[in-house]
């Protein structure tokens, strides 16, 4: 065995070759909050890497007359003034592999989960231009979060950039994993992409996705907390860049950056370091650039320019449900349309905790398949309807009769949509609850049942529907034979559910 | 108001300096200390006198490079080393600094600006190190 270990040394050592190149090199001039400025280096490129000579990685941010900026990813303790810096010659990149599924790395794509070593033989650069007009393709395709809250009124296509809005304490992290949760076979792979987020926090989430079955299809890229900025930065970055190494490969991607605020912060932070000039809420100029070129690499591709997706679900944590502030603002018009969770609903017990009036999706409803379209058409005016009237109702008693049926039927769509965590709906059972709720069937149901009428009556369709199921599942067609089956399904179990 | 950088006053030190000699050259001298005092550079002399430096060189097409080896270089690889470097940098004038230093076992270091070619020992067994380590 031993013997074994040294000709194998002996063999690598032959092999090896020492390079001989003339290297660009310059010094440290000044170190401090994880960013440094050298001299020297004049040839160096922004967004190129440099090593220091403890090993540590650095990319060069601001290129000045007689000296570089550049933040520092990692422990930048030991490094200090007259140290000397190599220019690396490469773009920061990030190792890309298909065995990165499963793994949790960090924002240089290097893993953290314990599990050894992630081999890649290629490399993808983490900053690149979106793709082209030319090459894209509108979105036609849903993806099917399992909410139906948000598959039947806000629905997100394969493509989309979606953005997820609210308050601390809101949902919105638990409306990602549950969209993560609910991609089970059906062909998507996922990046999470946690920025400045609490270590615990990741971890809960990753038990869960382990739990769920879903770190089977799902990368996670991890900038904590207590991580440099420099980290925070780039890690939505590096998870486009896996995504896009997927998108590649012609298959469909999930990205999920909780949250772009924090990541704004952190870049924030790096820019008035690097003595940049503060804008608005001391943001710089061109932190509106930082999330469109971010953003804009979501697309999907034309057949002939290979398909694939990214769809990607930005979250934004505001203060006090300030919408209108800065990076919000920002976002919300890079995006496709919001998913705007409310803490008032969140404690009324309305979970996911959506409102349905400042909630849109932009291109979505083209993604939607012909029986949610069908079922759900109505539901956002009803639902806004009903909140109108719920408002005005308190003022008064006597209200006339179809007032009263909307109130009615606008509390039980309320119920309908409430959604405990963790507990994705399939759309063909979705379709089945909505198509009962807007066709009247739970207007006589008490408000407190809905919930066990609901859970009856998929059960009870799934087995007398058959035809129904067959045609939304896998053909995504709405017939008037299937309905009328469907129809027929939803009396027969009603009927019983009375007795 | 923009910041004055000490390639800026090299520019003008230089400038204004071009063409004079004896007490002309001396005043002139006398009164850009002043004037680093003045604007608070003082600190900045190096800075300053790097940036002298390096105009003088460009105007006089003169390459400076450090050599540090393990052992004195003899008089004839010192020319030959310094021919090689005027040929590659298209350089009139080479302006050579050699250094010993035992640590590097074996070989020489050429720096030249920014520029530096290590053949030396600790830098192969460095890259032996590496390439056993992650195979690069």
């Amino acid at each position: 065995m031993s013997n074994h270990i040294v000709e194998n040394l002996k063999k690598e050592i032959e092999n090896f070759k020492a390079i001989l190149k003339i290297e660009k090199v310059g010094n440290v001039l000044e170190v401090f909050d994880g960013i440094a400025k050298l001299s020297g280096l004049s040839d160096l490129r922004s967004s190129e890497m440099v090593t220091f000579g403890n090993g540590e990685v650095g990319v060069a941010l601001n290129l000045e007359e007689d000296a570089v900026g550049v933040i520092i990813f990692g422990d930048y303790s030991h490094i200090k003034e007259g140290d000397v810096v190599k220019a690396t010659g490469r773009i920061l990149e990030v190792p890309v592999s298909d065995s990165i599924i499963g793994r949790v790395v960090n924002a240089i794509g290097a893993p953290i989960d314990g599990k050894g070593a992630i081999k890649s033989d290629k490399t993808y650069p983490i900053e690149k231009v979106a793709p082209g007009v030319i090459t894209r393709q509108s979105v036609s395709e849903p993806v099917a979060t399992g909410i139906k809250a948000i598959d039947a009124i806000i629905p997100i296509g394969r493509g989309q950039r979606e953005l997820i809005i609210g308050d601390r304490q809101t949902g919105k992290t638990a409306i990602a994993i549950d969209t993560i949760l609910n991609q089970k076979g059906q062909n998507m792979i996922c990046v999470y992409v946690s920025t400045g987020q609490k270590d615990s926090k990741l971890r809960k989430l990753q038990a869960r996705l382990e739990e769920g079955g879903a770190m089977d299809y799902t990368v996670i890229v991890s900038a904590g907390a207590s991580e440099s900025p420099a980290l925070s930065y780039i890690a939505p970055y590096t998870g486009v860049s896996i995504a896009e190494y997927f998108m590649d490969k012609g298959k469909d991607v999930l990205i999920i950056y909780d949250d772009l605020s924090k990541h704004a912060v952190a870049y924030r932070e790096i820019s008035l370091l690097l003595r940049r000039p503060p804008g608005r809420e001391a943001y710089p100029g061109d932190v509106f650039y930082l999330h469109s070129r971010l953003l804009e690499r979501a697309c999907r591709r034309s057949a002939k320019y290979g398909g694939g997706s990214i769809t990607a679900l930005p979250i934004i944590e505001t203060q006090a449900g300030d919408i209108s502030a800065y990076i919000p603002t920002n976002v919300i018009s890079i995006t496709d349309g919001q998913i705007f969770l409310e803490t008032d609903l969140f404690y009324k017990g309305i979970r996911p905790a959506v409102n349905v009036g400042s909630s849109v999706s932009r291109v979505g409803s083209s993604a939607q398949i012909k029986a949610m379209k069908k079922v759900a058409g109505t539901l956002k005016l009803d639902l806004a309807q009903f909140r109108e009237l719920e408002a005005f109702a308190q003022f008064g008693s006597d209200l006339d009769d179809s007032t009263k049926r909307q109130i009615e039927r606008g509390k039980r769509a309320v119920e309908v949509l409430k959604q405990p965590q963790y507990s994705p709906v399939k759309t063909e059972h979705q379709v089945t609850v909505l198509y009962a709720l807007v066709k009247g069937f739970m207007d006589d149901v008490p408000v407190e049942r809905i919930k066990e009428f609901e859970q009856g009556l998929i059960e009870h369709s799934e087995r007398n529907a058959k035809t129904f199921y067959k045609e939304v599942t896998e053909s995504k067609m709405w017939t008037d034979k299937g309905e009328e089956q469907l129809k027929k399904a939803i009396g027969d179990f009603k009927q019983s559910f009375n007795k | 108001m923009a910041k004055i950088s000490p390639k800026n006053i090299a520019e003008a030190v230089y400038g204004v300096s071009q063409g004079k000699s004896g007490h002309d050259l001396a005043f002139i001298l006398k009164r850009s200390v002043v004037m680093l005092q003045k604007k608070r550079m003082l600190g900045k002399s190096k800075e300053v006198l790097n940036a002298l430096q390096e105009i003088f060189d460009k105007k006089t097409n003169t390459i400076r490079i450090k050599v540090t080896s393990t052992k004195g270089i003899g008089h004839q690889e010192k020319s030959k080393l310094e021919h090689e470097i005027k040929e590659r940098y298209k350089a009139q004038n080479v302006e050579s600094e050699f250094f010993e230093d035992k640590e590097l076992l074996g070989g020489m270091k050429i720096e030249v600006g920014d520029e530096v070619l290590d053949t030396t020992y600790i830098n192969k067994l460095r890259q032996l190190e590496n390439f056993l380590i992650q195979g690069k």
